[in-house]
């Protein structure tokens, strides 16, 4: 019985209180991960959205593969993927692999994310001869759709200064991934500098400009894409009699954006962006100005370790009668970037080629702008631009100078997304 | 009558082993002596568990921070106060854990079962009790917070870590503040026992 009772104690007891120590002493330093003595055999993706990965994080993973396990590189990969693909989560699964001492490395990718609402500051720009610039947007997404709101004042990208509201509608599966719709409503008040005032025509300057724009997007093969859609305009004339111009205008965009390599690696990071817009006003759509405007764009980035170097290019034409918000303008914060536009164009032109170069270290920037814009052949004239300053992700300072004889003013400017 | 006698010698038996089990059961953090420090054990709590080993088995490492309160008087009074912080990883090829003591120097130990690695931390949470008297009645608690954030596999930044570790002001800011409701954490005490009791019952 006291045996029976001895046991019985001793069954509680052990099993409670008595555990194994470790039979070696302490050791003192090495890492703390004891995984992170394995190599990392392989490096998988799995779940949905996977064949949206960029080429340069593609390329960052695959280059784990043969290295020592690191933990918290390979949390920063799957941060990364979380903010490539905007998807909720990002599991990494590590099971053993065949061949001992190796791992591999699984990232499984969560369901899509839907930011219900969102607020973004789309563009912010001081110019020192232009004023301030600014357009932000609210976004409500429901169920694949996104209703957006937003503001703007812009004194930069064209001849006028327009300030109003921008409202529309996106739906970015239609049936598939492959189709996007989009409808845009716009409202506009305009400013207008002396200069333009002085060299317009009476019925080129409008007060107010409204503008609805259904538009289409389809891909049709990675990474190209075309947007098909009209624009509607109709325009108030700053006439003794009150005067509604309409300017409809058929547009179609082919866009190319391709990236590959890595920043971190030797062989650095390209990434190309070209484009072409057609636009067409057209008496079919009951246009009162007629044209067809063509414009290309192209930008080349490349970025290895501190350094990066952009080229861009721009050329456009329009044949036929525009009104002013179609034409061409040079001089601002990102075409010859020292130029007053109203000194070069105060009603923009008919005719543009403007190409940059940008080099950029350690946040430092310092660019080469050049470029012409003209109506007729014999206006035709080079301008070319200096400048250097400041670029941090999306926050941009410089001062631009522009090449020429005589009293050189320069142009301050700062500001984020432009 | 043989037969009344053998039922009241099992009633006796099994009152006994429920006692001795209720009393395992309730006492989750037990303390003893050794020499003038102050050990611990808990041999019921289990923090190697739920989202913390999942992570580990998934070959990342887990930050646990311990925190070790002794109280005297009516529990009113800190008498001493201890905290370390342990990171914690799991082998996958050898299926057994691994537990590094952040301090000045590091300590590790290697190739420990779930139960042994849990017990090795309490065990370096030994406190001196030099001064303390022998028949004062003193009360401990014991709190474990584990990592809740991929922040670096640290809970509170990397930003408070020294060469010794985590500087220990920053890790008992830790423990003033709630945790996060996604946080596991543990909490446990024991008392009264007085230092003689503890040497007595050895």
């Amino acid at each position: 019985m006291y045996k029976l009772l001895l046991a019985g104690i001793l069954a509680v007891v052990l099993p409670a209180g008595c555990f194994p120590l470790p039979d070696e002493p302490p050791e003192e330093g090495g890492p703390t991960n004891v995984n992170a003595r394995f190599i990392v055999e392989k490096v998988s993706i799995s779940g949905r959205g996977s064949p949206k990965l960029s080429d340069p994080l593609r390329t960052e993973l695959g280059q784990v593969a043969g290295q020592k396990f690191d933990q918290t590189l390979l949390d920063r990969l799957a941060d990364r993927i979380k903010n490539e693909l905007h998807v909720p989560d990002v599991r990494m699964h590590v099971t053993k692999s065949d061949t001992p001492d190796h791992v591999i490395v699984t990232f499984e990718i969560g369901m899509e994310r839907e930011k219900r609402f969102d607020l973004d500051l789309a563009r912010f720009l001081y110019h020192s001869t232009q004023g301030w610039s600014g357009q932000g947007h609210a976004t409500i997404n429901i169920n694949n759709n996104a209703f957006s709101f937003g503001m703007v004042s812009d004194g930069d990208q064209l001849a006028e200064r327009y300030a109003g509201i921008q409202a529309g509608f996106e739906r970015r599966n239609v049936g598939t991934d492959r189709l996007q719709l989009r409808f845009d409503f716009s409202s506009y008040h305009e400013q207008w500098n002396q200069a333009s005032l002085l060299l317009a025509a009476p019925d080129d300057i409008y007060r107010t400009r409204t503008h609805f724009s259904p538009m289409a997007t389809v891909l049709i093969l990675d990474p190209l894409e075309l947007s098909f859609g009209v624009d509607f305009a109709r325009y108030r004339l700053s006439l003794p009699v009150a005067k509604t111009e309409s300017s409809n205008a058929v547009v179609s965009t082919l866009r190319y954006h391709q990236r590959w390599g890595s920043a971190r690696s030797d062989q650095g990071e390209h990434d190309i962006r070209a484009s072409y817009t057609l636009r067409v006003g057209t008496h079919f759509l009951e246009s009162d100005p007629v044209f067809s405007r063509h414009q290309t764009q192209a930008r080349y980035r490349f970025r290895r370790g501190h350094q990066e170097v952009a080229v861009g290019f721009l050329a456009g034409s329009i044949s036929g009668q525009a009104p002013l918000f179609e034409r061409f303008v040079l001089g601002n914060a990102e075409t010859l970037r020292g130029w007053n536009k109203f000194d070069l164009d105060p009603l923009g032109a008919s005719h543009v080629a403007h190409g940059s170069i940008d080099y950029v270290y350690r946040g430092f920037l310092v660019f080469y702008d050049t470029g012409a814009a003209w109506d007729r052949p014999d206006q035709r004239e080079q301008k070319q631009s200096l400048g250097l300053g400041c670029k941090k992700g999306g926050f941009q300072l410089a001062v631009a100078f522009p090449v020429r004889t005589g009293a050189v003013n320069p142009v301050f400017y700062a500001g984020m997304n432009f | 009558m043989m037969r009344r006698r053998t039922i009241k010698l099992w009633w006796v038996i099994a009152t006994f082993l429920s006692g001795v089990a209720v009393a395992m059961w309730a006492e989750e953090l037990s303390l003893s002596t050794q020499d003038n420090r102050l050990e611990f054990a808990a041999p019921r709590l289990h923090f190697l568990v739920g989202k913390p080993l999942e992570r580990l088995r998934n070959a990342a490492e887990v930050s646990f921070a311990f925190r070790i309160t002794l109280f005297s008087g009516n529990q009113t009074h800190k008498l001493q106060e201890t905290a370390s912080r342990f990171v914690v990883s799991y082998d996958l090829w050898e299926e057994k854990f691994s537990v590094t003591k952040l301090a000045n120097p590091r300590r590790t130990v290697r190739n420990l079962a779930d139960t042994a690695a849990e017990a090795w931390c309490l065990r370096e949470m030994s406190m001196d009790v030099t001064g303390v008297g022998a028949k004062e009645p003193l009360w401990a608690r014991l709190e474990i917070r584990a990592e809740d954030s991929k922040d670096g596999g640290l809970p509170f930044g990397r930003g408070n870590i020294t060469d010794s570790g985590i500087s220990l002001t920053s890790l008992i800011d830790i423990f003033n503040r709630p945790p996060a409701v996604t946080q596991t954490h543990f909490n446990v005490e024991t008392g009264p026992v007085t230092l003689d009791e503890l040497r007595h019952s050895r």
